[in-house]
């Protein structure tokens, strides 16, 4: 097949937009293979400088690239100003590598990263000439494939997919090509070689499952077609330390966010902390080894050119070697101006002493923590294993080493929450300004500034409070209300979040397939990077809401009972739903349950279940 | 520049698909460049450490350059022929150096220096020739001067001092070629494209800018010599 190359007629369009550099590719790092006979186009369905850092897709890039016969590309989605010219002058969405339209690829895979991304799934499709449902799409069409951290209730988006990725994606990407290349060329019909990727472990095919109703019209069951598995386990790689990381990175000639080299530390973390998601769905906790790291950090260095490295993970300071990986790579970096960061920290003597170690010398830019809650009460019920001790003497021992800013984040609308436990926040806030005011000395008192940050809780399916009510949005708006009135007046930043957005995410987080009709009708009316707070409208929702018969509160609102059945009970992270029963009583029981990568099991099922186990780099933590 | 520090001067070219970077995104790509090379560049002491470089004057956004400059501080002296050896290895080929040497730590920095460039444009409209475009040029030339609004200020641009030699306008192969040179300084740059815009709004043509390329920056030296940076 002759490729077509789109540049002649997207180049004149670039004087006519913001930020051209987002549309012209030739970054360092970008790979171009003309030769490939399987193409395939990995895309982020936000701009560019939001997507071009992500891990996952930076992953997959380099293993794509590196299968013989197979080139892997990139696409974002242009931005409303450059997406205006195009539907105007009929240009379709558009690889960066060959600039060649997205729908001429064997392979389309989209990441979900977020909620209220949703539409712009459906804008990528759109924009790439894509029908947007998987049972319109014709034999000539690639295979569109999700992936993510949303798809662990994936029926919100199934329609859209021919398929999606339910965990880690490593070594499932090359069983996805590899089927779809043998189906190739045996001539296999889409869907008969749907039904074969359905056999891939972790390899969800909407299609192939029935949603059936009760006479309610309430969800009963999935039903799935012949030859579908009747529960789709997520993939997870057991030898992390061995899987090569993307040191060979593309990068960015333009401002993006994450604009440095990431290294993956560690996978999966069991805090337990039980509103968390990404705690429960990406467990077992695997370290990379100190040796293995100290190398990627030196090798990624190089070839990209970065004058900083974050090390990344859900909980970085809980690293065995952390100490002995700062301290060899300040050796290493001595001197080159390079800068070392981590995500956040550790609410206790030895987070501050991590971040000690890397600011050393260097700018103390501001220090995170997140005791998530405000009482002693409230985070024993969500397993926040943090004492008002442990931030107050953080704090202390942070600002007398200099810093002078620390960022808390903390939530409201959690199981149980009382107005003493918001109040306990404002309370708390106060014991950390006066601590930060007094480990200060006087003539610096004045720039010492604690920001809070405030996110109302929204129940996350496969975690211990997936049978939760989400507070309404009027009921966020009184405890908002609570939380001003126990603030302190000054020397405190407090933001909080939109009680409408985190409304809507609740309703994309729990909903049933009916939900991909909502979506659709919000794009179909507008809504497009709704990420974007000031491109966000909640009323285009309630009109989708309204032409679609979908109840949100009785989705979002409403507490579920335990035998209740759930839109996403067949697919399974691997953490059994009778822990996560026995989690949500312990929780209201105000009970707390220890991290076992730390101590014992505390029997989640996730190491049997996916027979794998835990990996600590320096054997033991602690 | 502090002692025991070896100023090596690069020139290289902002070109191709790369002409859409902004001035910003040069330098942070330049930057990177010089770490993926490894060279011993310098770097500024105190609260926040970087590498020392200093940049000529900015392109805008979609206009090539052939010869830009920069300064980068080395602390080990590394032969120019491997230095841009290494460089050239190191940056993407739209972006890449052409030329480096050393220059003496006396030399008046880039952006100061360089007071002098010339641009080549490349101009396309329906009714346009090289014959309309002249004179719609000379329109503007001939007055004299050229009032610009920028951000909500006035600016009045002296064309006697801002274009020291003639605009030439050429027909090649179907398209119009602009050729000219602009002083820059302190009393400030005239941009050719908004000088172009600005004849052809007055002289109601319809015609745009399709390339714009900055051939050359130059220094002038006191006996009004021009001369390139290296």
């Amino acid at each position: 097949m002759t490729r077509v190359d789109l540049w002649p007629r997207i180049e004149p369009l670039l004087s006519r937009i913001e930020r051209p550099a987002r549309y012209v590719d030739r970054e360092w790092g970008a790979h171009h293979d003309e030769e490939a006979d399987y193409r395939a186009v990995l895309i982020y369905p936000d701009t560019y400088e939001i997507g071009q850092a992500n891990q996952a897709v930076a992953i997959l890039y380099g293993l794509l690239n590196a299968i013989s016969g197979v080139a892997a590309e990139r696409a974002y989605l242009p931005w409303v100003d450059m997406s205006a010219l195009m539907r105007e002058e009929g240009v379709p969405l558009f690889s960066l590598e060959s600039c060649a339209p997205v729908r001429d690829f064997d392979l389309v895979g989209i990441t979900v990263p977020y909620e209220l991304t949703y539409t712009n799934v459906l804008e990528t499709l759109d924009m790439a000439g894509l029908p947007l449902r998987s049972v319109d799409r014709s034999e000539t069409d690639p295979l569109v494939i999700g992936g993510g951290p949303c798809v662990y209730n994936p029926e919100p988006i199934a329609p859209f997919f021919d398929a999606i990725l339910i965990g880690e994606g490593e070594e499932a990407i090359s069983d996805i090509v590899a089927a779809h290349r043998a189906a190739q060329s045996e001539g296999l019909s889409r869907a008969a070689t749907l039904l074969r990727l359905a056999q891939i472990p972790g390899v969800y095919v909407p299609s192939l499952y029935a949603v059936e109703l009760d006479e309610q019209g309430a969800f009963s069951r999935v039903v799935p077609a012949e030859g579908a598995p009747a529960t789709v386990t997520k993939r997870v790689v057991a030898d992390f330390d061995a899987l090569p990381a993307p040191v060979r990175g593309i990068v960015p000639f333009m401002d993006v966010v994450h604009d440095r080299f990431g290294i993956e530390v560690l996978r999966g973390c069991s805090r337990g902390c039980r509103f968390c998601q990404a705690g429960m769905v990406y467990r077992p906790v695997r370290e990379r080894s100190a040796d293995t790291i100290v190398r990627d950090v030196m090798a990624g260095l190089a070839c990209t050119g970065y004058d900083e490295v974050s090390l990344t993970s859900l909980s970085t300071t809980d690293h065995s070697q952390l100490e002995d990986v700062l301290r060899r790579l300040q050796r290493r970096l001595e001197g080159t101006g390079v800068s070392v960061s981590l995500p956040s920290l550790r609410v206790d003597a030895f987070g501050v002493e991590m971040a000690r170690l890397v600011a050393a010398g260097g700018k103390k830019s501001g220090l995170t923590f997140a005791p998530e809650a405000g009482t002693q009460r409230m985070r024993d019920v969500v397993n926040k294993n943090v004492t008002e001790e442990d931030l107050i003497g953080s704090v202390e021992r942070a600002f007398a080493a200099g810093w002078r800013r620390v960022k808390l984040y903390f939530m409201i609308g959690l199981p149980s929450e009382t107005d003493a436990d918001i109040s306990g926040i404002g309370d708390l806030v106060s014991k950390v300004l006066a601590t930060a005011k007094a480990a200060t000395p006087p003539n610096a008192r004045g720039s010492v500034r604690v920001a809070v940050s405030v996110s109302t809780f929204v129940p996350k399916v496969q975690t211990p409070f997936q049978w939760e009510a989400q507070i309404t949005g009027e009921e966020v708006r009184r405890r908002q209300g609570v939380l001003r009135e126990s603030m302190p007046r000054k020397g405190v930043e407090l933001h909080w979040h939109d009680s409408e957005i985190s409304f809507l995410e609740g309703v994309m987080a729990r909903g049933g397939r009916e939900v991909a009709d909502v979506v659709e009708a919000a794009w179909r009316n507008g809504a497009v990077f709704e990420a974007w707070t000031e491109q966000f409208r909640l009323s285009r929702w309630h009109e989708a809401f309204a032409l679609t018969g979908v109840d949100p509160a009785a989705i979002a609102n409403r507490v579920r009972s335990e035998d209740e059945p759930l839109p996403w009970d067949h697919i399974s992270a691997g953490v059994s739903r009778r822990y996560l029963a026995r989690e949500r009583s312990r929780a209201l029981a105000e009970q707390t349950t220890p991290d076992c990568s730390f101590v014992g099991c505390t029997g989640c099922d996730v190491c049997d279940d996916l027979n794998v186990e835990i990996v600590l780099g320096g054997g033991q933590r602690g | 520049m502090a002692n025991g520090e070896f100023r090596l001067r690069i020139r290289y070219g902002k070109v191709g698909r790369l002409r859409w970077l902004s001035h910003l995104e040069v330098i942070h790509s330049l930057e990177r460049t010089i770490r993926r090379a490894e060279l011993p560049y310098a770097i500024t002491q105190g609260f926040s450490p970087h590498m020392k470089c200093a940049f000529g004057p900015a392109l805008p956004v979609g206009t090539a350059g052939e010869n830009e400059y920069l300064d980068i501080s080395l602390t080990r002296y590394t032969t120019a022929e491997e230095a841009l050896a290494r460089l050239i290895a190191s940056t993407p080929a739209d972006l890449a150096p052409l030329e480096a040497r050393y220059v003496s730590e006396a030399e008046p920095s880039l952006a100061a220096a360089i007071t002098i460039a010339e641009y080549h444009a490349i101009v396309s409209g329906k009714e346009s020739s090289a014959d309309s475009v002249q004179t719609a040029l000379a329109g503007v030339v001939d007055s004299g001067s050229l009032t610009v609004q920028h951000r909500g200020k006035q600016k009045v641009y002296d064309l006697a001092r801002s274009l020291p030699k003639e605009v030439r306008v050429t027909d090649q192969d179907g398209g119009i070629h602009v050729a000219l040179t602009v002083r820059m300084g302190p009393e400030g740059s005239l941009r050719p494209e908004v000088l172009i815009r600005e004849a052809f709004r007055i002289a109601s043509l319809e015609a745009t800018v399709s390339h714009m390329t900055r051939t050359d920056t130059l220094i002038e030296t006191g006996e009004g010599l021009w001369v390139r940076p290296l």
